[in-house]
């Protein structure tokens, strides 16, 4: 993608936002589309990972809970403002992945997975036994200030306020990645994806390059941890669950890993359709279960891989190959 | 004190047996990590309940196992065999789904409270075992894992299909050349696998109370088993399970604290010095 596009494509989609703002009138429905928008940049998280080093991750949800559980605790124990610790908080996530990612990257293919969810589960777990600290299962509030940059809790609080946080969040995000993956960063890592041992030859390290996007994608699950606990003002140990880590994973995979769109557009069609459905069905999971084995057999690149095929048709006509995945 | 616990160790670890060896015959064969795997075990403890309620437990160890064999067969015929050129990925995600669509089914059939099954009379008596009591019952489910254990050991040895599915685990394409059936040998391992989650969901029954999440704990003990154990090896598998039960036994008396995270630091250790397993993986 060339710089000019990024740069429309982002204003597009700012714009798109504030349409999406403007035009949903319901508090509702609003609330609905911040929690599809903060799935998506934990998605995205997910995602990255899965794109950039071919490591599928069990236990994102161990970075999503604990930018929750960080933010609660620096702010409970008020030990800085909140303004500093936000940035703090995904500083030390990102140090806290870089460090467990030197670990476990190393483990190939399917024991990867297997690690990260026992960790994930460990956090889970832990959090539970800290009673003191996070208020165990009961979960623990997080007493954000009466006022956050400037602005007043109430205006930041209200529904399009939040929505339009997250949505600039998520864009932002977004174009980020796209800058660091465009990176020789990206391309070394790309390489490492391809072929492990051939990096090698060619004098590439692999183990810190996989640690640093295991942390990047870790830093970017946290953002989403940060936004899920201004929206909810809540955390418990509930997202650190691995089922959450599983269900982010689903949203990736039925939205499609190649590009940076496809768990975007998971997430919020994973959300929008829980919420559609939960009014209407109890056994709302086991729709789930069918459509990501419906998208997986049926669509092996995603909703994203779908749409783009279908792009490629309307524009060239039948008969077009896909140039590129 | 600790050998009543070295014996509740046991117990869970002789469960874990049953539960991880199906795990690992599939993943030799088919090289899936299989989610449905726990819920197969959940299916089980549930139709073992059921029919345990209408006529007795006996004949409830009999029909989970088979049930469970039969959607072994129907998941390994239109589930595994159409996916098997993909991406491993791919369908480990597929196995997840069919967990969410069976942990759905049972929420809906037997409802989302807890249920518990009784012992059977015939082991609902104490033993005197070292100066403990401990129920007859538990000392069954030992017996079970060492049947297993022992069984799958003798039948891949000796039998013939047992070379074939050694054969197959190593190398589908050279075997299925050299004449071997590699359909229905996968068709063997996934059925008899499935059968041996249903095993254990029906012998777990009375001792864990039954849930549709029931399936979440065991399955990640066992994919930790599995993973420790070396993927796909039996005998790692098998060793890894007597380990883990150990260690959570040993855990809960002198580090009451972080018992719970022991399976996971356990397996984290192993895995750091060893990265493919105890018995090394053949992949």
């Amino acid at each position: 993608m060339t710089l000019a596009r990024i740069g429309v494509l982002s204003l597009l989609a700012l714009a798109l936002g504030a349409g999406i703002a403007g035009l949903a009138g319901s508090g509702s429905l609003l609330g609905v589309l911040t929690q599809a928008v903060i799935y998506a940049i934990f998605a995205l998280g997910v995602g990255v990972l899965l794109r950039q080093s071919g490591l599928v991750s069990f236990g994102h949800a161990l970075f999503f809970g604990a930018a929750g559980y960080g933010m609660g605790v620096v702010l409970a124990l008020d030990w800085m403002p909140a303004e500093a610790a936000i940035p703090v908080v995904l500083l030390a996530i990102g140090v806290l992945a870089f460090l467990i990612g030197l670990v476990i990257v190393r483990v190939p293919g399917i024991a990867f997975g297997m690690l990260t969810l026992a960790i994930g589960q460990m956090a889970y777990l832990l959090a539970f036994r800290a009673r003191g600290l996070t208020g165990g299962a009961d979960g623990m509030g997080i007493h954000w200030p009466a006022t956050l940059f400037g602005y007043s809790q109430s205006a930041l609080l209200k529904p399009a306020t939040v929505f339009l946080i997250a949505w600039v969040s998520m864009v932002l995000t977004t174009v980020l990645l796209l800058f660091i993956l465009r990176t020789r960063f990206g391309a070394i890592t790309e390489a490492i994806r391809d072929n492990e041992e051939r990096a090698r030859f060619i004098g590439i390290g692999t183990t810190a390059p996989r640690a640093a996007v295991y942390a990047l994608s870790a830093v970017v699950a946290g953002i989403a941890g940060i936004l899920s606990s201004l929206n909810t003002g809540f955390v418990s140990p509930e997202n650190l669950h691995w089922s959450v880590s599983a269900i982010t994973l689903l949203m990736v995979i039925v939205g499609g890993f190649e590009k940076l769109a496809g768990p975007i557009i998971g997430a919020i069609v994973y959300v929008m359709f829980k919420d559609l459905l939960g009014g209407y069905a109890t056994h709302s999971m086991a729709l789930f279960g069918a459509a990501l084995i419906a998208v997986i057999v049926f669509s092996p690149h995603g909703i994203a891989g779908a749409l783009e095929r279908l792009y490629i048709r309307l524009r060239h006509g039948p008969g077009v190959r896909r140039e590129s995945v | 004190m600790l050998s009543i616990h070295l014996f509740n160790g046991l117990v869970y670890g002789a469960l874990l047996i049953v539960m991880s060896s199906g795990l690992a015959l599939i993943y030799g064969l088919r090289r899936v990590v299989n989610f449905a795997h726990g819920a197969l075990y959940m299916l089980g403890a549930y139709i073992g309940y059921s029919v345990a309620l209408r006529s007795n437990f006996w004949l409830a160890l009999l029909a989970a196992p088979a049930a469970m064999a039969v959607v072994g067969l129907l998941l390994d015929r239109y589930g595994l065999r159409l996916l098997q050129d993909r991406e491993p990925l791919t369908v480990m995600l597929v196995t997840f789904g069919l967990l969410l669509i069976l942990e759905d089914l049972v929420a809906f059939i037997w409802g989302k409270g807890n249920h518990s099954l009784f012992t059977p009379d015939l082991l609902d008596f104490p033993v005197h075992l070292l100066g403990h009591e401990v129920p007859a019952y538990r000392m069954g489910v030992i017996a079970v894992g060492a049947l297993v254990a022992v069984g799958l050991t003798l039948w891949l040895r000796l039998s013939k299909i047992g070379l074939y599915v050694r054969a197959a685990s190593t190398d589908p394409v050279t075997s299925a050349m050299q004449g071997v059936d590699t359909d229905l040998i996968s068709a063997v391992v996934v059925g008899l696998g499935s059968a041996l989650a249903g095993l254990a969901g029906v012998v777990a029954a009375p001792f864990l109370s039954l849930s549709p999440h029931m399936s979440s704990d065991v399955l990640i003990d066992s994919f930790v088993v599995v993973v420790i154990g070396g993927l796909g090896s039996l005998a790692g598998a098998f060793a890894a399970a007597l380990l883990l039960g150990m260690v959570q036994a040993i855990g809960a008396v002198y580090m009451p604290g972080v018992s719970v995270l022991l399976p996971f630091i356990f397996m984290i250790a192993i895995l750091i010095c060893k990265p493919s397993g105890l018995a090394g993986s053949r992949t």
